[in-house]
C-alpha cells in the first residue's frame, strides 16, 4: 500500500522497523518530526524529551550498553552538542545511531533552511582520530531504507553510525509503499550490561583496563579500530551512478543536490554516493577516471569537494550552493561558466 | 558475594592519592552492597571523569566510566534500558554539580530511580585543585587564589526542591551513618542522591595549611553532628536524610 510519508517520518519509521528500543532528543527544527512521531510510540519504546543534546546521546549511549537498539536525532546546533558523545561511543565501541537533519550554520544561522555544511563535521566533530560511517539519502524510500542500514552498520561496527539528511529532504513528503522494500536485520553485537564485569571507558584501555601511556598500544588499538570500520564500511558501499559515455565532465552530489541535478544526466555524468564516509574511494577511482573534470556540487562552500580531491589526487572543482536555496537553474549556469 | 568480592582486585592498586577520602566511601559502598545481598549481575555503577570518577572501574560489575558530567545521562540510559538493574553513580562534585549540574536538575526532576554518591571535596581534585561549585567562600584555590568570592551551590535546597526526593547527607567520617543510608538509598525507589562531605589532601587541602589526610578527617568529626530526624531542612553542620 501506497501511503505519503515525510522524510523524517520515514526515518522515525525505519529506526522501528530496524528494532529501535530507545529513543531521546531535544526539540530542533528541521528534525522535530522524528521525535513527534517517536513521542506517540512511547510505552512501546523507551523515549525521553530529554534536557539537551548531550543528555540525549549520552542516554543514548547507557540504552545500548543496557541492551536496546538506540537513536537520537537532531540539526547542527544540536550536533556541535553531541560531538561529545559522539567520540565517547567511538572510544568504548557502542552501537548507535545519530540523525542531524542540516541546516544553514554556523550557530543559529538561518532557521530553518537547509543545508549540507554539516558533511565534515560527521566525519570529525569530535576530537581525536576516528573514522566515522556516514549515510545520505535523497529520498523518503531511502531515508527509510537507510536509517534501517544505519541500524545494521551500528551493530556490525559497534560505532555511532550517521545518518545525514538536509531540511529539504526531511520536509519533503512522497508516496511510498514501505512494504516492498526489502532488507536484512542485524541482532545485538553487544552483550548488556548486567552480564559480567566489563568496564566501558572513554579512556584507552586494554581489555577494560586504563592504558593510557603507552603509545605502541595506541598505534595497536587504532590501527584495529580503523580496520574494523573500513572492514565494515565495505559492506555499506552505497552509491549510485549515472554513467555517460558522451560526457566529459563528472557531477558529483548527495542528498537533495543529488535530486535537483538528476534531470542534467543527459549532459553529464553523475555519482551519488549515499555512504559519505568513509569516501568510497575505490569505486570513486574508477568512476572518475574516463572524466575530464570533476565538479562537487554541494551546499557548502566545498566541503566534499576537499574530500574527494584528497581521494582522487587531481583537481575537483566545487560548486557551492550557499544560503539554503537551491535552483537547477542556477546550477546549469554555473557549469556553463566553468 | 562477599564485600570483597565486589572489588576488581586486578586493579589494584587504585590511582587514588594516600590519605584520599574517596577510598573510604568506596569501601563502605561495597560493604553496603554484601550487606543487601546484591549479586554480580544486578548492579552497574557509572561514573564521570575526576578521581571520584575513577571509582566505576574498581567494582568488579559491569562498569561505565564515560565523559565529564555526563555520569547521570548514560546511568538514566541504562536503567530505561533494563529497569531490573540497581544502577549506582559514583562521581564528583565537580562532575555531577558543576560540569553536569543541568543534568542534575532534570534527572532529579524526572525522578529517575538511580542511587547517586557525589563527592563533595569542594575541589576539582584530578585537574590540581580548582575551585568547584561547592568550594567555601573565601577559599584559595588555584583558580581563586585571593580567596573564592563566591558562595557554594545549595545542593540540598536543589533536589529537595523537587516533587519527590531523597537526598542524603553523609561524611567520610561518619562511616555507619553512610553505609546506613547508601542502604536506604537503594531501596529508595527512585533517583536517591547522597552527598557525602569528603576531603582532598594533595590538591587541596595542603594549600589550606593540612599536612595529612586525617586531619581533615577529624575536622569533617569536629563539624558535622547527625541529625536522626531532621525536620524540613539539614543545617550546614547537620548529617542525615531527607525524603518526600
Ligand atoms: C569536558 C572536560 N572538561 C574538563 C576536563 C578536565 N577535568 C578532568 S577531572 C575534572 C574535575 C573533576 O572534579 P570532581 O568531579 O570534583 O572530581 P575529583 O577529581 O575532585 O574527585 C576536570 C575539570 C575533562 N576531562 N573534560
Amino acid at each position: 500500500m501506497k501511503q505519503l510519508i515525510m522524510g523524517n517520518e520515514a526515518v522515525a519509521r525505519g529506526a522501528l522497523r530496524a528494532g529501535l528500543g530507545f529513543f531521546a532528543a531535544y526539540p530542533i527544527t528541521p528534525a522535530s518530526e522524528i521525535m513527534h512521531y517517536l513521542a506517540e510510540k512511547e510505552g512501546e519504546i523507551e523515549f525521553v524529551h530529554a534536557e539537551d543534546e548531550i543528555a540525549s546521546i549520552h542516554m543514548a549511549i547507557g540504552a545500548s550498553l543496557a541492551g536496546l537498539k538506540a537513536m537520537t536525532s537532531t540539526s547542527g546546533p544540536g550536533m556541535s552538542l553531541k560531538q561529545e558523545g559522539i567520540g565517547l561511543a567511538q572510544m568504548m565501541e557502542v552501537p548507535l545511531v545519530v540523525v542531524d537533519v542540516q541546516r544553514v550554520g554556523p550557530s543559529t544561522g538561518m532557521p530553518t533552511l537547509p543545508s549540507q555544511g554539516d558533511v565534515l563535521q560527521a566525519k570529525h566533530g569530535s576530537h581525536g582520530d576516528y573514522l566515522a560511517l556516514v549515510f545520505y539519502p535523497a529520498s523518503v524510500e531511502e531515508c527509510y531504507r537507510y536509517t534501517i542500514e544505519a541500524f545494521n552498520a551500528a551493530e556490525e561496527s559497534r560505532s555511532p553510525v550517521i545518518l545525514l539528511l538536509d531540511g529539504f529532504l526531511a520536509h519533503l513528503s512522497e508516496t511510498v509503499d514501505l512494504r516492498r522494500i526489502r532488507f536484512s536485520l542485524k541482532k545485538r553485537s553487544l552483550a548488556p550490561l548486567g552480564t559480567g564485569n566489563r568496564h566501558f571507558t572513554g579512556l584507552l584501555s586494554k581489555e577494560g583496563i586504563p592504558n593510557t601511556d603507552d603509545s605502541q598500544y595506541y598505534r595497536q588499538w587504532y590501527a584495529r579500530v580503523k580496520n574494523k570500520m573500513l572492514s565494515v564500511a565495505d559492506k555499506y558501499a552505497f552509491y549510485e551512478y549515472w554513467k555517460n559515455p558522451q560526457a566529459t565532465t563528472l557531477l558529483i552530489a548527495f542528498g537533495i543536490t543529488a535530486r535537483v541535478i538528476r534531470p542534467l544526466k543527459d549532459r553529464y555524468a553523475i555519482f551519488r554516493p549515499i555512504r559519505l564516509f568513509p569516501v568510497l574511494a575505490g569505486p570513486l577511482k574508477e568512476i572518475a577516471a574516463p572524466y575530464q573534470r570533476v565538479v562537487v556540487v554541494e551546499m557548502s562552500d566545498g566541503q566534499y569537494a576537499g574530500e574527494v580531491q584528497r581521494v582522487l589526487q587531481r583537481e575537483v572543482i566545487s560548486l557551492p550552493v550557499l544560503g539554503g536555496e537551491i535552483h537547477l537553474q542556477e546550477i546549469k549556469e554555473a557549469l556553463n561558466a566553468i | 558475594m562477599q564485600y570483597k568480592d565486589f572489588v576488581k582486585w586486578s586493579r589494584w592498586p587504585t590511582t587514588w592519592c594516600g590519605g584520599c577520602a574517596i577510598g573510604i566511601v568506596f569501601k563502605q559502598v561495597i560493604f553496603s552492597l554484601e550487606r543487601m545481598g546484591l549479586a554480580q549481575n544486578e548492579l552497574t555503577v557509572v561514573s564521570g571523569i575526576g578521581c571520584s570518577g575513577r571509582a566505576a572501574g574498581y567494582f568488579n560489575v559491569d562498569s561505565v566510566h564515560v565523559t565529564h558530567g555526563r555520569a547521570l545521562p548514560v546511568a538514566e540510559g541504562i536503567k530505561r534500558g533494563n529497569p531490573h538493574l540497581k544502577v549506582l553513580v559514583f562521581s564528583g562534585d565537580g562532575d555531577l554539580v558543576g560540569i553536569g549540574g543541568n543534568h542534575l536538575i532534570h534527572t532529579a526532576r524526572r525522578n529517575v530511580d538511580l542511587t547517586v554518591i557525589c563527592i563533595n571535596n569542594q575541589t576539582y581534585g584530578m585537574t590540581g585543585g580548582q575551585m568547584a561549585p561547592t568550594t567555601l567562600k573565601g577559599t584559595k584555590t588555584l583558580t581563586s587564589p585571593h580567596g573564592n568570592r563566591y558562595h557554594p551551590l545549595n545542593i540540598q535546597g536543589l533536589i529537595t526542591s523537587n516533587h519527590n526526593y531523597f537526598y542524603a547527607r553523609s561524611s567520610a567520617y561518619h562511616i555507619n551513618h553512610l553505609q546506613k543510608v547508601i542502604r536506604e538509598a537503594f531501596a529508595w525507589p527512585g533517583f536517591a542522591f547522597i552527598e557525602v562531605v569528603a576531603y582532598c589532601i594533595e590538591n587541596f587541602g595542603r594549600r589550606l595549611g593540612y599536612r595529612f589526610g586525617y586531619e581533615m578527617l577529624l575536622k569533617i568529626k569536629g563539624i558535622y553532628k547527625i541529625n536522626r530526624s531532621p525536620k524540613e531542612r539539614l543545617k550546614e553542620n547537620e548529617l542525615g536524610v531527607l525524603i518526600k
